[in-house]
């Protein structure tokens, strides 16, 4: 026995030698490419910022292989300026701590022109002292919290963009589907307490909701790890809300959902943007007749050739498909920029983004504004979940 | 009758916060360790019955049966290989903590790597549709059925312990393991069936927690945090006391989020562990046994 061990130590160890040695070497060769990065060979570098472990890693993966699929269509073209673009991929586990360590490594040790990611307000809030201290631009795919892109004095932050609309903007549309719409005037709330996003999306749809003559008559929290909600359901049926307003993430809303549901809770259910499609299978029949504001829609025509490829590459259906989207839109926007900026230094591209106006992307045409580098006049969509479980386009809201 | 309600979902979760910490317990009196890899069980089983009931369209009786048998299995051979070697080396049982913070990494991360991070629903196999309790409260069938099958389990497990040969030896070791051995107790085989129970309980608590919430790879470390307080609270090594820590922490959890408000819930669940441990510092149902020199 003892002998038996010793020997698995020396294999394991020799195991472990091996790989650094490895690595050393694809170190190595690495760092002789990037000291020529003189010659006009050299990858242009663009990092991708996404949580591919923990909760949000669903929406992650997406978002990344939409990326690769964008960058490997662009190099097959000829690439950007002459040069292949390189994706350089880092994980956030879903945690503010690990995001910036990557966004760190990305700047100083990769040198990336430009980041796109993170899917998660909190991240992008985190992410963005460094960002704009490295000068080098960041895109947020579906950070849609107003931080996301000016400090908390309402300055805008130079390297901070995003493809998204905001969070004022989808209080209101929630607000409004919810009152106006649906009729509904006594609203509950159920948020993670621990989220950038959901905090201040609540806070959006309460001052909208309010101003539309509604009134909030609970307003529950929940920890990020939760998952039992039964507890805050049972005051929000005591409350007699007729609606049940979620501003959280899939994992939690569909659990909220299916527990409602089990609960005896008859009420209208309209959420935000955290809405992902495995939500159906988790929640089940009880996802049936929710309605949910986003950034787009499945059966969008301009994406459904891009959706089309990505299932025969990954053999996946996309179920993310908004994450899908905005990283496939926010891929092609940098694209762009660099190809205006003519340039991949860090400062041209932000000006170049910065400038962009009526860039026809696949699932907006998209202008910026240089106060607050968000969309101008993005519509918002509704969806609604149908009798077969399948997500619908409701109706499409252009901004007033 | 809200009350009544907000105790009928305590009690519910509690009873599956039982299954896990129980297995947790019973590791724990034999060899003396917390083993924090004892969520992997739990997903382990609840992945073998999603696979085989959405792949492999097996009735829920059959899958749960190879959930149940498949997660006694890993956990048997995660005691063989991970812990064992040092069992034998060393009788420091901190070593066994670490690896055990090790394995629960690595169970974790080989899901995340070779199924995917993605949130996974088992197949409405198990009744879910309101029940009205005496006209007091609303529950789902399900909690009803998880609240039996608990039982039926906790039982199992004493009568077990109680009536056989092998449950003999195991409350023998759990008083001392070396002084088992001496007896002429297999102890390795010993240690295996406790572990196999261990593994096997865990899955039944994993299919549960999965068809009730959502199975992930990280459904485990979640639930363990529950389940060690739980065991904690009731005295660790103790198995009624693993489910009585395990019912006042549901019940603890769901009255403060019902009647207090819910971003209190947590403190008042670790003010509860931390006051109980300062008036018993070995837990409810503790045993305090002196060092034998």
């Amino acid at each position: 026995m003892k002998k038996g061990f010793t020997l698995l130590t020396i294999l394991f160890a020799v195991l472990i030698i091996g790989i650094v040695i490895a690595f050393g070497f694809y170190k190595f060769s690495n760092r002789t490419t990037s000291d020529s990065a003189v010659l006009s060979s050299a990858p242009i570098k663009i990092g991708y910022l996404a949580a591919l472990t923990g909760d949000y890693a669903a929406y992650g993966i997406t978002e990344v292989n939409m990326a690769k699929l964008v960058v490997e269509d662009t190099n097959a073209a000829g690439g950007v300026l002459g040069r292949k673009l390189e994706l350089v991929v880092y994980d956030t586990k879903t945690r503010n701590e690990d995001a910036v360590n990557a966004v760190r490594r990305m700047i100083e040790s990769d040198k990336v022109c430009a980041i796109i990611g993170a899917n998660s307000s909190g991240i992008n809030i985190a992410t963005a002292p460094i960002v704009n201290m490295g000068k080098t631009p960041q895109i947020s795919t579906v950070g849609t919290n107003p931080l996301v892109t000016v400090d908390s004095n309402g300055k805008v932050r130079p390297y901070s963009f995003r493809v998204c609309f905001t969070d004022p903007y989808q209080g209101a549309l929630a607000a409004d589907l919810a009152k106006t719409d649906l009729q509904k005037d006594k609203a509950a709330i159920l948020y993670n307490v621990g989220s950038d996003y959901a905090q201040g999306l609540r806070e959006f749809f309460t001052k909208s909701y309010k101003k539309l003559g509604g009134e909030i008559v609970a307003d529950e929290g929940y920890r990020e790890t939760d998952v039992d909600f039964r507890a805050q359901l049972t005051k929000v049926k005591r409350s007699g809300a007729n609606v049940l307003f979620l501003p959280g993430m899939g994992k939690d809303m569909a659990l909220i959902i299916k527990q409602a549901q089990e609960l005896g809770l008859d009420i209208a259910i309209v959420g935000g943007d955290g809405y992902g499609e495995f939500m159906n299978e988790i929640a089940g029949s009880a996802m049936k007749g929710t309605y949910w504001i986003n950034h787009t829609y499945l059966s969008d025509p301009g994406m459904a050739p891009i959706f089309a490829r990505y299932k025969k590459v990954y053999n996946d259906d996309c179920k993310e498909f908004v994450n899908g989207t905005m990283a496939y839109d926010a891929t092609q926007w940098l694209i762009d920029a660099i190809i205006r900026a003519d340039s991949t230094e860090g400062e041209a591209i932000a000006k170049a983004l910065e400038t962009t106006e009526g860039l026809e992307l696949a699932h907006a045409t998209l202008t910026i504004s240089p106060e607050d580098h968000n969309p101008i006049n993005k519509a918002g969509i509704i969806l609604k979940v149908d009798d077969n479980l399948k997500t619908q386009f409701y109706k499409k809201v252009e901004p007033k | 009758m809200d009350i009544i309600q907000q105790i009928i979902n305590g009690l519910s979760i509690g009873s599956v916060y039982a299954l896990i910490a129980v297995g947790y317990s019973l590791v724990y009196s034999v060899l003396l360790f917390s083993n924090f890899a004892h969520g992997g069980f739990l997903v382990i089983g609840g992945y073998i019955c999603y696979f085989a009931l959405r792949s492999g369209g097996m009735n829920i009786w059959v899958a749960s049966f190879a959930a149940l048998i498949g997660a006694g299995v890993s956990a048997v051979l995660v005691e063989r290989f991970a812990y064992r070697p040092i069992r034998e080396r060393t009788p420091v049982t901190l070593y066994m903590l670490i690896a055990s913070m090790g394995m629960s990494i690595v169970i974790e991360n080989i899901f995340v790597v070779t199924i995917g991070g993605r949130f996974r629903a088992l197949p409405p196999v198990i009744p879910m549709e309101p029940v009205n309790v005496f006209g007091l409260a609303t529950t789902s069938a399900f909690d009803l059925l998880s609240l039996a099958t608990a039982v039926v389990f906790l039982i199992g497990l004493q009568l077990f312990l109680v009536k056989t040969k092998w449950g003999l030896a195991i409350r023998a070791a759990s008083y001392n393991l070396k002084t088992a051995g001496l007896m002429g107790v297999n102890v390795n085989r010993l240690i295996a069936i406790v572990f196999f129970v261990a593994g096997l309980l865990a899955a039944v608590g994993g299919i549960f927690l999965s068809a009730r919430y959502t199975l992930y790879p990280q459904l485990g470390s979640m639930i363990t945090t529950k389940a060690f307080v739980a065991a904690v609270l009731g005295g660790l090594g103790s198995l009624p006391g693993a489910v009585i820590g395990s019912l006042i922490l549901g019940l603890a959890e769901m009255l403060t989020a019902g009647f207090i408000s819910s971003q209190f819930r947590d403190l008042v669940v670790f003010g509860i562990l931390i006051i109980t441990l300062i008036m018993r510092p070995t837990g409810l149902f503790g045993k305090s046994v002196g060092e034998k020199v």
